[in-house]
């Protein structure tokens, strides 16, 4: 084994998170304790209702906290989970472990129409639909008496079998924390995941995780499935702890307070999650004395810790946490970046024929034919409106062509996604920068250089080098937000890069450089050229477009003006009117 | 050293001073009675009425001296209108081993949610839920201190059937457990009668336009209204709605018709209507003598919130009295040899399922005021 | 023939009559989210409130009743000032979900405030035309009009008409109108668009109170009027476009009659289900609703 190698076993690429891993295992200490300590059948059953609260709660750390979409469908799926042990091990009469694989299934598939149906909408609407549905799943749970009971709920639920008979309060509150603990450390693993990189990148920003290869509609959906099963799982928690389920506990109400657990904790993090619910649970009783204000105050509550606290308690304690966090140490690359050296030099391997795109009356591109050839840096230029980068977003997929054709390597690229077309080989970075600005600088290269068919150590290998290319390994560790923007621009740069792309499509990559970092940016594209990489870029600097691209399009009101050497175009007539206006009054005569 | 034994006597003193005084006041020890109500909650207002009712009865036994010499005090927990708050509260109270009964709550659900602990406790428990099921699920230390839902259903049947001569009958019910629950009683009462529920419409609660509904019930044909409503709300849109569209029907509600709330916000659309309900001031001497006592101390008329507390703290007493050891099963074996047992709401006897009651009384609305009509009696 | 004349036009109009109040609604929601894109959750505790201080001023201190409303309307003014400067303005920057979440914490601090000061009985206000004795209304073939319905679909109408008038008439209004399409256009133009905030914030307060005044003695006044009311007002905006005036009247009225309609002939337990199942329908197919935009995000 070489020392790289030796390296890599020993990446402690997650000693960083250590304040969560140590948290993590105190909390399961704690849970050990807190059936023992507190034994009046009262705490015991507060215990139970606060762990399956804390689990439905986990569930939305997921949805909300990972990949940034509100749910106030929560009590809902809860709902179904609770009902389904209920039915199972009531009128059905089967195994209660039966009664819940189907009470998570039946979440699984509502959870994954919720989703299905949300792909398109966001914001508000998204807010709506899942409102409808914690609605209409009330109005079915009421009335739909002959299947669920209606408003008299059901009685005489039973305990799940286990080693042990669960029989007493304490025995299941352990069974009910020990299952708290589970789910919330399956969500705490998850973060980390390739799959919780993507929620988070979808919920920082969606556009720019989808034209990195990120599937959102398929992560999306999965973010929903994957909440609905963790509620359901609660709910069937709380069901066999209180033994009696009736419609009223899994309505709108449940679903607002759900969320409000996990806002008030923290919904970005499980233990968030878990912190919130605790306090939602036991603070009713403490605070049974304030009696009628007590929700004033609670709804108040949610006001100022989303005004003050938008991170949750949690955030706090991650805040102060991080003075104690270990340097993330990253060994160095084993390999350089490989952007090139396949295929043939010289072959075409972007084909633009007669693309048109149209918004309502205004021809943003109106028929433009282009390629360009392995190895080029082709610059796309024009004056402002001339519908530059609508190509890219065209070519990357953003945009679906009014009419034309466009193929990368021989294949037609019409009509995909952009993450497919990502995966294809074509990368592409933002005009306005899209980075993950709550992310580290290691996170969002990660995102960038996670495929579906690589195995993580492949992934971080391309993300190192990646990191290395542009001279970030010092930074890796820095939020995004918090770099100067000429850093920020690089790690754009290298996060479309980690990809390891065989066509970069560079959106005004120089806007907001000075003249050092432009120089600095001329070198890598230099650089990145020599290794073999095509670049296409759209520049209004034209001296940068002099010092790197090969050829050139020059575009004017969506058409193509010129096209040619760069040298040749920045003397095309043509193109110096449509720049400058009328030559004659250009040159002043 | 010194310390510590310092520390070793001054714990001893305290021992000491702190079994003296209970030794001194074992013999003027309470016996603490537990009651469960909503403080705060959807339900809220109707929890004082439930603690002035047993405060009256409270009143009455220490004023006679108290149970075996000792004074009954009430311990009162909050079960916030919630499933989990009722069983959370019941738990607490379960805590405090000297309570040997419980009065709980008068909201069927809550009641339900409760039921795995009662029985578990073993303790006997009254209610006011008036869900049939309350008492016919097999717990043995359930007991009502209100007719059942099958009774109101009963007495309304003969009330409009047979001594009214409605033929043809409408259900208007809330889709709620107590709404679903009357009606389900309600159909085979009129039909064992010789009538027919030619309308079955339920409504959800809070429910703001009947307009359907109205239209619904004239093309029904019926001549005699029953409804199961639950809000006063509801009541008061209804009834307008009624009066607005001219249904001509007869109307006999559930107890809710008869509710400040409803008369208030109904105003004269309820006028002449007729409702069932266990409690009324001039239904009997007990019911006159305790609202007599709550209005000199309250200083309004009770009601039937108010009422089955009353009843549920004198007959617990009397239990009391009867079995001194205050061991639960001594203590049920006693309230079901409770017979004839005068209570505000009536006469009590209890069978074996915990039922106390068996009748309803009907009253009317007379310009807003109720005035009692008759108490009918029917089999359990 | 003429009976089912008679009942479906009593349907018609029982379903205008509440659609008219969810437009009503609908419309506060509008104007604040045309002029901040922000989703007001708490609209229909305004409903609320509004119903509540007339209540107090008119049962309560025994004001005539005119003078009560007037004084109330006054009050909602400073609600909506305050709702704006405590909620709105320390989230105006951030995204859409803190201050969804935000105004729904707004709304469960109003319901539970008007409990625990007001309690949970319902309470009744008398209606804007007072009828000694009677139905509170008049029948004509064969149709019942609740005068308060009436009262309150003509409060409508000119409601709608006096805000086009405003808006596309007078210079505060195109102001107004301005900041709503571009802030910080507005704000270039000299325009003083945290004011004009402000005053949309007091507007939609306004129509909120009004419309829990006129609908008071119909829905009887309790904490929790306003919930069902936003909701199904939120619904409608949906489906008649958001950000769209015309959507929310179209939205609020169309919804009111599919439910009077499908209560009767569908079924009255499951009303509530159809407006949210038309929502839903909506939603999946055409978001933008009947007169919405759509809007793209630019890359």
């Amino acid at each position: 084994m070489t020392s790289h190698d030796e390296n890599l076993q020993k990446t402690p690429a997650r000693t960083w998170l250590k304040p969560g891993h140590l948290a993590l295992t105190l909390g399961a200490v704690v849970v050990v304790l807190l059936p023992l300590l507190f034994t009046s059948r009262y705490t015991t059953n507060l215990l139970i209702l606060g762990a399956s609260w804390g689990i439905a709660t986990l569930g939305l750390v997921v949805v909300l906290g990972y990949a940034g979409q509100i749910s106030l469908a929560q009590a809902a799926f809860y709902g179904i989970g609770a009902y389904a042990v209920a039915l199972g091990t009531t009128r059905w009469d089967v195994n209660w472990w039966l009664a819940l694989i189907l009470g998570l299934a039946g979440a699984a598939i509502a959870g994954a129409v919720l989703g299905t149906t949300t792909l398109k909408l966001g914001g508000h609407y998204l807010a709506m639909v899942t409102i409808c549905f914690q609605i209409i799943y009330t109005l079915i749970n009421t009335n739909w008496i002959a299947v669920t009971g209606g408003p008299d709920g059901i009685s005489n639920i039973k305990r799940p079998p286990f080693l042990v008979p669960l029989n007493t309060a304490q025995r299941y509150a352990w069974f009910a924390l020990a299952t708290l603990c589970l789910v919330g450390g399956l969500v705490w693993w998850l973060r980390d995941t390739p799959l919780g990189r993507a929620m988070r990148a979808i919920r920082e920003n969606e556009l720019a995780a989808e034209a990195l290869g990120v599937d959102t509609r398929r992560v999306k959906v999965i973010a929903f499935v994957l909440s609905a099963v963790v509620a359901a799982l609660g709910g069937a928690i709380y069901a066999s702890g209180y033994l009696y389920i009736s419609p009223d506990s899994f309505n709108f109400d449940h679903a607002v307070a759900f969320l409000a657990m996990a806002l008030v904790g923290g919904s970005e993090s499980p233990l968030g999650a878990i912190l919130g619910a605790t306090l939602l649970t036991f603070l009713p009783e403490w605070l049974r004395d304030l009696k009628r204000i007590y929700l004033v105050v609670y709804g108040c509550a949610i006001i100022l810790v989303i005004v003050f606290m938008p991170e949750g308690l949690w955030g706090y304690v991650r805040l102060a946490g991080r003075r104690f966090a270990r340097k993330l140490t990253l060994p160095s690359a084993v390999r350089t970046l490989q952007v090139g050296g396949r295929g043939t030099a010289g072959e075409e391997i972007l084909r633009v024929e007669q693309l048109a795109k149209h918004f309502g009356g205004v021809k943003a591109v109106d028929g433009v034919n282009f390629s360009v050839r392995r190895g080029e840096v082709h610059a796309l230029i024009g004056p402002n409106g001339s519908g530059k980068t609508t190509i890219i977003n065209l070519l990357s997929g953003l945009y679906v062509p009014t009419t034309g054709y466009m193929a990368f390597l021989g294949r037609d690229i019409v009509g995909l996604r952009p993450s497919r077309i990502a995966h294809i080989g074509m990368a592409r970075s933002f005009q306005n920068l899209r980075l993950f600005r709550e992310l580290t600088v290691w996170e969002n290269v990660l995102v960038g250089a996670q495929r579906e068919e690589s195995r993580e150590a492949e992934t971080r290998q391309r993300a190192l080098a990646a990191i290395e290319f542009a001279g970030l390994s010092d930074k890796v560790q820095e939020i995004c937000r918090n770099l100067p923007y000429g850093h920020q621009k690089l790690v754009e740069l290298a996060r479309a890069l980690a990809g390891e792309p065989d066509l970069l499509l560079l959106d005004e990559p120089g806007a907001g450089l000075n003249q050092t970092e432009k120089q600095e940016l001329v070198r890598l594209l230099r650089r990145l050229n020599e290794m073999g990489l095509t670049i296409l870029i759209v520049e209004h600097d034209m001296s940068l477009v002099s010092q790197v691209a090969s050829t050139a399009t020059v575009l004017n009101f969506g058409k193509k003006i010129a096209e040619g050497t760069a040298a040749e175009v920045l003397r095309h007539p043509a193109v110096v009117e449509a720049y400058l206006g009328n030559r004659e009054v250009a040159l002043g005569v | 050293m010194r310390m510590r034994l310092g520390w070793i006597l001054g714990l001893a003193a305290v021992v000491f001073v702190g079994a003296s005084f209970t030794l001194a006041s074992a013999q003027a020890k309470p016996i603490k009675l537990g009651q469960i109500i909503p403080m705060t909650g959807e339900a809220a207002e109707s929890g004082k009425y439930h603690k002035q009712g047993a405060e009256i009865a409270v009143d009455k036994i220490n004023a006679a001296g108290g149970i075996n010499g000792r004074k009954l005090q009430i311990v009162l927990e909050d079960d916030q209108t919630t499933n989990p708050g009722g069983v959370a509260a019941l738990q607490k109270l379960l805590e405090d081993k000297e309570i040997p009964m419980i009065l709980s709550s008068i909201r069927s659900t809550q009641v339900q949610a409760m039921l795995p602990t009662i029985n578990e406790a073993k303790i006997p428990v009254a209610i006011g839920g008036t869900n049939y099921g309350l008492t016919h699920s097999g717990s043995q230390w359930v007991f009502r201190f209100r007719p059942h839902d099958g009774m109101s259903a009963k007495v309304i049947a003969k009330f409009l059937v047979e001594e009214l001569k409605h033929k043809k009958v409408a259900s208007i019910h809330a889709s709620d457990a107590f709404g679903n629950g009357g009606r389900d009683m309600l159909v085979p009462a009129v039909k064992a009668l010789g009538g027919e529920v030619v309308l079955d419409q339920g409504y959800n609660n809070q429910e703001k336009d009947f307009t359907a509904v109205v239209q619904a019930l004239k093309k029904s044909g019926a001549t005699g209204l029953n409804t199961y409503m639950t809000f006063g709300t509801d009541l008061g849109v209804l009834a307008r709605q009624i009066k607005q569209l001219g249904a001509q029907v007869t109307w006999v509600g559930s107890p809710s018709i008869t509710g400040v709330d409803s008369r208030n916000l109904a105003g004269d659309a309820l006028y002449g209507t007729y409702g069932v309900t266990d409690f009324h001031v001039d239904a009997s001497p007990t019911s006159t003598e305790f609202a007599k006592a709550y209005k000199a101390k309250f200083g309004q008329e009770p009601d039937l919130y108010a009422a089955w507390c009353y009843d549920a703290v004198l007959v617990f007493a009397e239990a009391m009295k009867k079995a001194p050891d205050l061991r639960a099963d001594n203590l049920r074996k006693a309230i079901l040899n409770i017979q004839k047992f005068p209570g505000a709401e009536g006469e009590y006897n209890f069978d074996q399922n915990g039922d106390g009651l068996d009748h309803y009384h009907i009253v009317q609305n007379v310009n807003g005021n109720i005035k009692y009509f008759k108490t009918l009696r029917v089999a359990r | 023939m003429a009976e089912s004349l008679s009942i479906n036009g009593q349907l018609l109009f029982a379903g205008l009559a509440i659609g008219s109040v969810y437009a009503l609604v609908a419309l506060g929601f509008v104007m604040i989210f045309r002029a901040t894109n922000v989703v007001n959750f708490a609209q229909g505790e305004f409903s609320m409130l509004g119903a509540y201080f007339l209540f107090s001023l008119w049962h309560g201190l025994k004001l005539d009743y005119f003078a009560a409303m007037a004084l109330a309307l006054l009050i909602m003014v400073g609600v909506g000032l305050l709702f704006e400067i405590s909620i709105y303005y320390p989230l105006r920057n951030r995204t859409f979900l803190p201050v969804i979440i935000a105004t729904i914490g707004a709304s469960i601090m109003f319901q539970n405030g008007a409990l625990a000061v007001f309690g949970p009985s319902p309470e009744k206000v008398r209606p804007v035309v007072e009828t000694v004795e009677g139905t509170g209304g008049i029948t004509l073939a064969g149709v019942f009009f609740d005068y308060q319905y009436v009262i309150i679909l003509l409060v409508t109408v000119l409601l709608v008409g006096l805000q086009y008038l405003f808006f596309e008439y007078t210079i505060l209004g195109k102001k107004m109108q301005a900041t709503s399409q571009d802030k910080d256009m507005a704000r270039l133009l000299g325009i003083p668009v945290v004011y004009m905030i402000a005053l949309t914030f007091i507007y939609s307060s306004l129509l909120g109170g009004l419309s829990g005044m006129l609908v008071a003695p119909i829905f009887f006044v309790t904490h929790k009027m306003g919930a069902t009311l936003g909701l199904k007002a939120f619904a409608a905006t949906i489906c008649g476009g958001f950000g769209d005036v015309r959507g929310a009247i179209l939205g609020g009225l169309a919804l009111g009659v599919i439910e009077s309609f499908g209560g009767a002939y569908i079924s009255v337990i499951y009303k509530d289900g159809f407006s949210f199942l038309v929502l839903i329908a909506f939603l999946l197919l055409r978001p933008q609703g009947i007169f919405g935009e759509k809007v793209a995000e630019k890359a």
